[in-house]
């Protein structure tokens, strides 16, 4: 997994700042960095909404007692101790990301919480692109803002159809890239106006400039939905929540 | 308590439960892991390459793996034939 070399001429100072966050070891450096901060950051930012959308996540993905779970790109593992509730005692999940940070603080939380269920849940270091399981495993998968950030869509999409249980699911909660112009104008107008003021006051204002252009890059619903097709899924709906900020495709295998 | 008590025990040997390293596969060849206490390491003999594992956390990205030269293979291989008489499926 190489990196893109770029050498670029000072004068393209604006387009280097957006390309260079582009190949994987990038990302992880990014999500490595935010680490900290990334929780509070989510809260203040969304106004304590996306705790709301995590569980539509997991609701749609079909959890339930007993089940095998993973959640990808688990970072500091909201989605995975929701997941966790939903497995129960008799069930296991495990919460995979590439970045060591993020999963260092994930290890911490489940440490100091004290719910009992949280001991199903166990930590990989890994990649969505090369996932370290066999084939149909998992009961049910969840990406929660993660798809976006892949280099390869079309290979995460893949590997989540490989290790999938037939009749299974996965729901990948992210932004939505939005086709009606006024939402487009509004999510655009958050992130300029309130999320990167609000990630300057923390240091972070690169790191969340790099949203903008990620949104921008990433498919819509109905090419998301198209791509889970092409994967193998049997069937692919993304639902629009938050106002159309945020999107949810529910894929099944 | 129980819980500080069984993260101390995963502490002690590799860091790793018995029931993830049955459910872990080689990221790039699919194939099972074999666990080396001795390393702290999950090793995929089928490509010849060892993953690290760091405070209790398996590192299966690609770029994590080391490939192992024929002295570590030949160690290991001795270490799978008795290991592998003993967990015959």
């Amino acid at each position: 997994m190489s990196c893109l070399q770029l050498s670029v001429p000072p004068l393209a100072a604006s387009r280097s700042k957006r390309a260079t966050i582009r190949c994987a070891s990038d990302r992880q450096e990014l999500f490595n960095r935010i680490a900290p901060v990334y929780d509070n950051l989510n809260d203040l930012l969304s106004l304590g909404q996306h705790r709301i959308w995590k569980r539509m996540a997991v609701s749609w993905s079909g959890a339930k007692p007993g089940d095998s779970l993973l959640d990808l790109c688990c970072g500091s593992g909201d989605l995975t101790f929701l997941m966790s509730e939903k497995a129960g005692e008799r069930g296991k999940v495990i919460g995979l990301d590439f970045s060591k940070e993020q999963l260092s603080i994930a290890s911490s939380r489940q440490y100091m919480l004290s719910k009992g269920c949280y001991n199903n849940i166990e930590w990989v270091e890994g990649d969505a692109l090369d996932l370290p399981f066999s084939n149909g495993y998992f009961d049910a998968i969840t990406m929660g803002y993660g798809l976006r950030n892949v280099v390869d869509k079309r290979r995460a999409m893949q590997e989540m159809f490989r290790v999938l249980k037939p009749g299974s699911r996965v729901s990948i909660l992210d932004f939505n890239k939005t086709v009606q112009p006024l939402t487009a104008f509004f999510q655009e107008w958050v992130i300029d106006n309130v999320v990167v003021p609000t990630a300057t006051v923390y240091g972070l204002a690169k790191e969340y400039q790099y949203l903008k252009s990620s949104i921008d890059e990433f498919l819509t619903g109905k090419e998301l939905e198209k791509l889970a097709l092409d994967a193998g899924f049997s069937y692919a709906i993304h639902y629009e929540i938050g106002g159309g900020l945020m999107g949810n495709l529910v894929a099944t295998r | 308590m129980v819980r500080l008590t069984n993260w101390l025990l995963q502490e002690a040997g590799t860091g790793i439960s018995k029931t993830l390293s049955e459910i872990l596969v080689c990221p790039l060849s699919k194939q099972t892991l074999r666990v080396c206490e001795e390393s702290a390491s999950l090793i995929s003999d089928s490509i010849g390459v060892s993953f690290p594992i760091k405070d209790g956390i398996p590192c299966l990205v690609p770029t994590d793996g080391k490939i192992l030269d024929v002295d570590d293979t030949m160690k290991d291989d001795n270490a799978a034939q008795d290991s592998a008489s003993t967990n015959k499926e």
